[in-house]
Parts: C-alpha cells; structure tokens; sequence
C-alpha cells in the first residue's frame, strides 16, 4: 500500500501528514500528530471515547478513515480552551464535578461541545439523548449531565457554578 | 467541626483542568524513543497441556525484535498469598483458559507484532475442560491444578458456635438458593503497559494499578532483582474498581520484552484483552438458610456459595469472604456458619469488583423480605430490626467504633417516600430497599500502612510525598486538601508526588478502600508535624506560645489576636537562615488484628471502620417486554465525615450506576464452552446516560474515632446496596422474589408468566 500525503484542518490549523489509505483518524490524531487527548476504549464505535467534532458534527475517530476528513474542519478536545483559558463547557465540567478517572471526558466534551452550539439552553432530556453514545463507567452521568445544562448558562441556585465576574 | 477551611468544602479536583484539555497522559498515550510494539499470544483452548513452541518464523521476520516464551521466565508462580502461587506469567506446561499467555513479541509496529504471532507456531494437547463450579468440584478429569483436589482452590469455613441448637429455637426458618452470573469491569481505559531498562537496570514501568507498591512486589520477585530497582511510576489510571490491584502477566511481559530488546515497549489491550485476561466478577450460587424468631430477627444463618474462580487463584481467599463479611457487618445475626467454596473452572481469572456478591446480598436481602411478608412486617422494619448498632462486635469479632445504618435507613426512607409508596402502588410498580456494609481496609501485614513526607520550599510551598494512587475516584484531591488543611496553605501552593515507588514509601494502594483512611491519615500526620515546626519559629516572631497559633491562607497569627500574624513564606525563611529545614513525616498503620487470616483464623480486628450504606429505588415494570424502567434512586451512606461533598455524591452516583443499573439489569457474560461471547461493549450492556434514573444522595455521617476528621470508607457501601435495592424494587414490582441475576428482561417475563400461570 502506498502512503498518502494529506492536509487535514485541525484547530484551525493544517496539518500534512503522510498517510496509509486504512488509517483511522483517530489513529492519525494520536501516533502522527501527537494529539492523544482522542481515546480509544472500545474500537467499534460504540463508547464514544474518541469522539472528535467535523464541521460542527461529533464523529467516532475510531470508525472515521483519516481520509474521509480532508476539506473539514476538524475539532478535538485540545482546542477547545483558546490558549490556557478554559472553555466554559470545560471549566463547568470541573466545578460541577463531572470528571472522575477522566478517560471518557474528552469524549464526552466534544460532543457536550456540538450540542451547546447547536442548541444553547438543551433541557436535560435532550443532553441525555446527545451524550447517549458516551460511556462513562465513573460518574453515573448525573454531574456531567449537570456540567453540560450549566455549561453556557450558569445557574443562580446551583451550588457549583461559580459567580459570573 | 466546621471551622475547617478546606476540608468539607465542595472543592473541584486538582486534576480536572488537565483532564479536560485532553492533557492528561494514560499509559497507551505515552511515547518513548524507540519504543516498540509489544503484543501477547494467548491459547485458543480452555484447557490444554503445551507440547511445543517454535518462534522461528517469528523470529525471522523482519522487523520482529524479540519472541519470548515460558522458557525465557525465571518460572516463578504469582499467587497474592504464599499458600496460593499458581499462576505463571507465561504458562510453560498448560494453559487453563481461553487467553492464558503463552508467548510475547516485540516489534517495530503493530502490524509487524500481529503477524509475529500468528507465525508463533504452538502445539496443544487439548484437555477436558470444565466452565462450571458444581461440574469442576465433581469431575474426574485432569486437575486443573495438581495441588487443588476437586478443584477446591480456597474453602473459608467461619462459625460462631450455636447455629444449630438456634435453628432448632427459631420460630420461623426458611432456605432459598440465589444465582448470579460473573459481570466486569469494563474500565473506560483499555490495560496498557509501556515498561523499560534504565541505564542503570531499574525497571521502570506505567501501567494502571490499584497501588504502585502492589505491583512492585511481584516485578521484584520475577525478574530477581531488589524492590529499588523496580519503579513504578505515575501515569493517569482510566478506572480500577478492584480490577486493577494484583499484578497482570502483561506487566511482565512487557518488562521481559524490554528486557531483551533493551527498548522502551508498550503494550495496549484491546477491549476483549482489557474484558479476558485482566479480571472479572465471580459467578456465584448461593444458599441462605435463615432463622428468625417471632419478631424477625436473625438468630441463626448458615450461608453456602460456590464461586466460580476461573482458571488461577488471583485475590481468591479475600473474593471468598468479602460477601459474607458485608453482610455480618450489615446485621446483627445471632449465630452464623459460613462455608465459602472458591472452585477452579477453566475461564477467566476472576477478582473484587465493585459490586463483588451482588447474588450473595441480594439473596439475604431477598429472603428477608420474604421473611418480612410471613411475619407481617415491612421491610425497613424488618431491617432496622436487624441492623448493626455502633459498639457492636461483628460475627467474626470485629468491634464496630462508628455506625449510623439506622440513620441511613430513616433519611433514604424519609427522602424516597417508601413508606407512603410501599404496598400502595399500582401493579408492576414498585420500591424496594437494600442494605450493606463494606470495610475500610483489609489485614494487609507489613503492606498495610502509609507513610507520607512533606518539605517546605524556600517560596513558602509545599511538596507532599504519599504512595496512594488515584484511579479517578479522586484520592490526589483529598491528600492536597488535607495537607492544605493542616499546613494553612491553599490548595494551590500543595504540589503532590504519588503513586510512584522509587519516591514514596509503601502503601496499601486503593484497595480495599482505605486510601482516605490509612494514606490520608498518614499526610494529615506529617502536615501535622511539618506545622508544629513552623509553629516554633513563628512563636518565637509573634513572641507566643505555639499552642495559641493558627495557620491559614498562607498566614500564621494568634487564635485571639489575628492582628499579629506572619506570612508562611517568611517563617520557612527564618528557619532557613536558622540553619533548619521545614519538612517532616507521618504514618499511618491501622490497628487490625495482625493474627487474623482469610481461611486459617476468620477472626478478630478485620479493620478499622465500617462503612454503611442504604439504597431505595423505585420502578416500572412493562409486563408485556419484561423491560425495567426505574423512576429514582435515593442512596444514604454513612462516610463517617464528609472531606469534600462534589466528590462524594460523584461516588455514590457512579456506585448507582455499576452497582444497580448495570449491575442489577443488564451487566452479565455469556459463555460458549469456556469462551466469552460477550467481551465488547457492544456485546455487554453498559449503563447509558439516557438510562440512568434521578438520583437522590444523602451523606450520613458518624465521625468515625479513628479515621481522619472522622472520615471512612465512602461510595462503596452504595455500589452494593445499590444492588439490593434494584433487586428488591423489581420483586416487589412483579410480585415475585426473584432469585437469579441481573434481573434480564426474560427472566422477569418468566417470573410475570409463571406467577400468572398459577394465578
């Protein structure tokens, strides 16, 4: 098999790699590019672990051909603070305690990520439904679900939003 | 106690910022120069004697950079006990389950290592094999090891005198058999190992562990080399849940592999590696006898279970009595005999998880439902009844110091309505409630303490140095907001070495639930001495006496009179021109009794504290599909003293989530003779965030008189209640004491239909 050179757009920036046609993006993220924030957990597109956004879309890396994301705008958990300044998706994911082991929240966050800029004020039936292909095996969800519907819009009377500036 | 300024504070983690710029490193993110890819051959057979190995094919092709083999090992046999060494690395003579390790390849990439192993050439004799625990004990072929008769590998007998004189006393008896299937970990982080030579022969290994110092051990003894040479090091630990504390042949393997090429070599699970070859849940049959007198309570039990232990011992003595101790610590009985049967099968290593004896507990607290309905007695009655008071000695003589069950029955029932709900329901609606008690720590010997150490820099900051891992439940957080607490700095200013063996001393590791309340301790007890000697010199600046002076925010100042205060920095300073350094130590070793043994001496001061843990839940049932939709769950836990609120309900939310609606509706292995025909996720059904029910959490706490600022054990009394809880809402749902889990949609169908059938 031949290796391909290509540019992919991610973060804002392009990226040229050199590639094998078979490669995954997750694995052209992680072993090419150094980006290792994607996980792999379960390989089959199920647990949602490697979770990357494409033009505003949340896409499995793992089931996603490296090919297959030339020409998009690529987002992954690494850009989403712009330099140390955390998003406020982010910072409410560490107030509200939504983190535990941490292995599926880069996941998780860019798919909370995709939701909130669809949709700014999701009720929590929606957030459910949208982090529904995120596994998390730490937390039972109820923090991240509480992270997410505070992620935009920080509450008055919950106790782990902190106050505005 | 609430003049504390950071402890009892809900405090985010010190460790989430990194989490969430997807900074933090997992083993399988790591990459060194010249790194290789390490892969493992695992037998295809459930049991079969090894009659060769050739590698040279594998050896041969390019990019292939080393192939090992049992001959390669040292043969030494890992077992956590003496008495229970059965388990080589890689196996030399046979192979006892699907997976087992035969051979090892490091190579340049992935690809190159697959086809290594395929190019392994291995000849078997296949033998009989048997996949169940009765068939095992009674099978007349081949052992699956020589030394086990009927493949008995750990039998725990306990028994408090006078059962059967009791039973013969009791007003009402009843005898009920409870089945559940084994379940897993399914941690979000795939095993991964990356091991290597330092210039100067130390090994250095990443990997996910429930302890560092657990895994040290048994490097140092395979590979013959001293304890400091083996370091294991700091990594980020995707989850552990109990499936992560003993040593894994890949650790090994990736060590000898390392060894022989003298290159760093990474290996990295996948998922069906991650669910085979680490650890797994018991498969457990279980008969509760019960005796009861006319008011329901316990005066005599005698408890079977036959546990299905798979292929080599693992934590085979302490797997064989956890179930039963939860439940003595969780009521009183009057008499107990208790026979405990560990039996080898040709599957999976099975070891602790989360929610270890979901069948054992469920089965007690189904028969005391049961017992409850002929009596005319609700169930929280019938529990409060029987419930441990503090003061108490468990069954096996352990003293219980702190103990408010009866407080986390009455708050859960109170929040969750179960009084006004239970018997009045509409039909296939129910609310069930389940009870459990989990220690905080085990006998551990000479592994059983902590030590911290902590020095002051010159800039008025703090390094604290303690061996306890954090595996996410958040353990990193609690030391800085206990050195913080102590030191009078904010958290901030605390920078934490952990979980590394070449610069902390030894641990227990989070096994056994004891990180808060041996590894805590000990870093309370070296701030402790590290303020004492800031204190001397800053009484000395402030002209008062040590005792009258506080720190806090960086400041240390007199109790009374705030006004006169100095800055840390600047006392770590004066003691600095004074020739002194500012640092100190602290260790902690629980007082256990060090006689008590799993299976030669069951008796005696088995840890510390206790912690206690009720779980309400409410459900609908659809008759017509058997499917389970549960409405809310209301967990009470006492914890003793609550360090960091956020933290806590995390715990007890995720113990909702494994303990009860995985574990009780839908976590569970099929079997194929010996093999797993469900090792994926989407093969095993996890618990989805759309799945999951409102959660009610309430703290209870006791001020445990050991533990540090009266904290114990805290999460895991609810992962296990949690279980009886879904069980019992479910039974009462249907009418029918279900006595067979998870509680499947076909199983429940079952039951609806067959209660039907006799209508």
């Amino acid at each position: 098999m031949e290796r391909i050179e290509i540019t992919l757009n991610i973060n804002g920036k392009p990226h040229e790699v050199k590639i094998y046609p078979n490669e995954t993006l997750l694995d052209v993220l992680r072993e090419k590019l150094d980006m290792t924030g994607a996980k792999e957990s379960c390989g089959e597109g199920v647990c949602g672990s490697c979770t990357v956004q494409m033009d505003g879309k949340p896409v499995r890396s793992c089931l996603t051909l490296a090919m297959e994301a030339r020409g998009a705008e690529i987002k992954t958990v690494e850009g989403l603070a712009s330099e140390d300044e955390l998003s406020t998706l982010q910072q409410s994911f560490i107030d509200h305690g939504a983190v535990q082991c941490g292995f599926c929240t880069p996941g998780m966050l860019m798919s909370a990520d995709a939701l909130l800029a669809e949709n700014p004020k999701p009720d929590e039936k929606t957030i459910r439904k949208a982090l529904a292909g995120n596994i998390c095996r730490c937390t039972g969800y109820a923090k991240i679900v509480e992270a997410v519907a505070h992620g935009v819009h920080p509450q008055e009377n919950c106790c782990d939003c902190k106050p505005k500036e | 106690m609430s003049d504390y300024t950071i402890i009892g504070k809900r405090m985010p983690r010190v460790d989430s910022r990194a989490k969430v710029m997807g900074k933090a490193k997992y083993a399988a993110d790591l990459k060194l120069p010249g790194m290789l890819v390490g892969k493992i051959k695992r037998s295809p057979y459930a049991h079969a004697r090894i009659l060769s190995i050739d590698t040279s094919k594998a050896e041969a092709l390019p990019g292939v950079k080393s192939v090992v083999t049992g001959k390669d090992t040292e043969g030494v046999k890992w077992g956590v006990f003496p008495y229970t060494r059965d388990q080589q690395f890689i196996q030399t003579e046979k192979a006892r389950y699907i997976g087992d390790e035969v051979a090892g390849v490091a190579a340049i990439d992935e690809e190159t290592a697959l086809r290594a192993l395929d190019l392994i050439k291995v000849e078997y004799e296949e033998l009989p094999a048997v996949f169940d625990p009765m068939e095992a004990l009674a099978t007349k072929t081949e052992l699956i090891h020589e030394d086990y008769p009927n493949n008995v590998n750990i039998h725990v007998n306990i028994d408090t005198g006078n059962v059967d004189e009791n039973f013969e006393k009791a007003h009402y008896i009843r005898e009920d058999t409870f089945v559940a299937s084994e379940e897993s970990y399914f941690h979000a982080e795939p095993y991964a190992v990356v091991a290597r030579f330092d210039p100067e022969e130390c090994l250095e290994v990443w990997c996910p562990n429930g302890g560092p110092h657990m895994k040290s051990k048994p490097l140092s003894n395979s590979f013959k080399i001293p304890l400091h040479k083996v370091k294991i090091k700091k990594i980020a630990i995707g989850g552990a849940f109990g499936g992560r504390s003993e040593i894994c042949p890949a650790d090994y393997i990736c060590a000898l592999l390392a060894k022989k090429t003298g290159k760093p070599v990474k290996i990295t699970f996948t998922r069906e590696e991650n669910t085979i070859a680490t650890r797994q849940g018991h498969a457990m049959i279980t008969t509760h006898k019960t005796g009861v007198d006319p008011d329901g309570r316990v005066i005599a039990r005698e408890t079977t279970c036959y546990m299905d232990g798979g292929a080599y011992s693992s934590t085979g003595p302490i797997a064989t009595s956890v179930p039963f101790l939860s439940m003595e610590q969780a009521y009183r009985m009057g008499s107990v005999r208790y026979n405990g049967y560990r039996v080898y099968t040709n599957k999976p290593i099975r070891g602790m998880i989360r929610t270890h004896g979901r069948g054992f507990a469920c089965g007690v607290d189904t028969q005391l439902d049961m017992i409850a309905e002929h009596l005319g007695i609700d169930p929280v009655e019938m529990r409060l009844r029987n419930s441990r008071q503090p003061g108490d000695y468990t069954s096996t003589k352990s003293h219980v110091g702190s103990c408010a069950m009866d407080e986390t029955i009455h708050k859960a029932v109170e929040k969750s309505g179960f009084m006004e709900k239970w018997g009045k329901l509409p039909p296939f609606h129910g609310i069930g409630i389940g009870t459990n008690s989990v220690q905080t720590g085990f006998p551990m010997g000479i592994r059983g303490g902590s030590q911290a150490f902590i020095k002051f820099n010159e800039d008025g900051e703090a390094t604290v140095m303690s061996g306890v891992v954090d595996n996410g439940q958040g353990n990193e957080n609690m030391l800085v907001q206990i050195a913080a607490e102590e030191l009078g700095l904010l958290p901030e200013d605390i920078h934490l070495v952990n979980a590394d063996t070449e610069t902390t001393s030894s641990d227990p590791g989070s096994y056994s639930q004891v990180s808060t309340f041996v590894g805590g301790h000990a870093v309370k007890i070296a701030a402790e001495n590290c303020r004492k000697k800031l204190f001397e010199v800053a009484s000395k600046a402030l002209k008062a006496d040590p005792k009258e002076l506080v720190a806090k925010n960086r400041q240390i100042f007199v109790k009374d009179d705030p006004e006169r205060s100095i800055p840390i920095k600047k006392v770590v300073r004066i003691s600095l021109l004074s020739f002194n350094s500012v640092n100190a130590e602290g260790g902690y070793w629980p007082k256990v009794d060090m006689k008590r043994e799993w299976v030669k001496n069951p008796y005696g001061q088995m840890c510390e504290a206790f912690s206690f843990g009720t779980t309400i839940v409410e459900v609908k049932v659809n008759p017509d599909t058997g499917q389970v939709e549960v409405l809310e769950a209301t967990a009470a836990q006492d914890v003793g003293y609550a360090l960091n609120p956020l933290v806590l309900e995390g715990q007890f939310e995720g113990s909702i989530a494994m303990g009860g609606q995985g574990g009780m509706l839908t976590e569970y292995h099929e079997w194929d003779d010996g093999r797993c025909i469900n090792p994926t996720m989407l093969d095993y059904k996890l618990p989805l965030c759309c799945d999951m029910p409102k959660i009610n959490n309430i703290i209870v706490e006791s001020i445990d008189p050991k533990g540090p600022y009266g904290a114990k054990e805290a999460g895991m009394s609810i992962a296990m209640s949690a279980a009886q809880g879904y069980s019992a809402a479910v039974s009462n749902a249907i009418g029918v004491h279900l006595d067979s889990f998870p509680l499947t949609p076909d199983k429940i169908l079952a039951a609806i239909r067959a209660k039907k059938a006799q209508g």
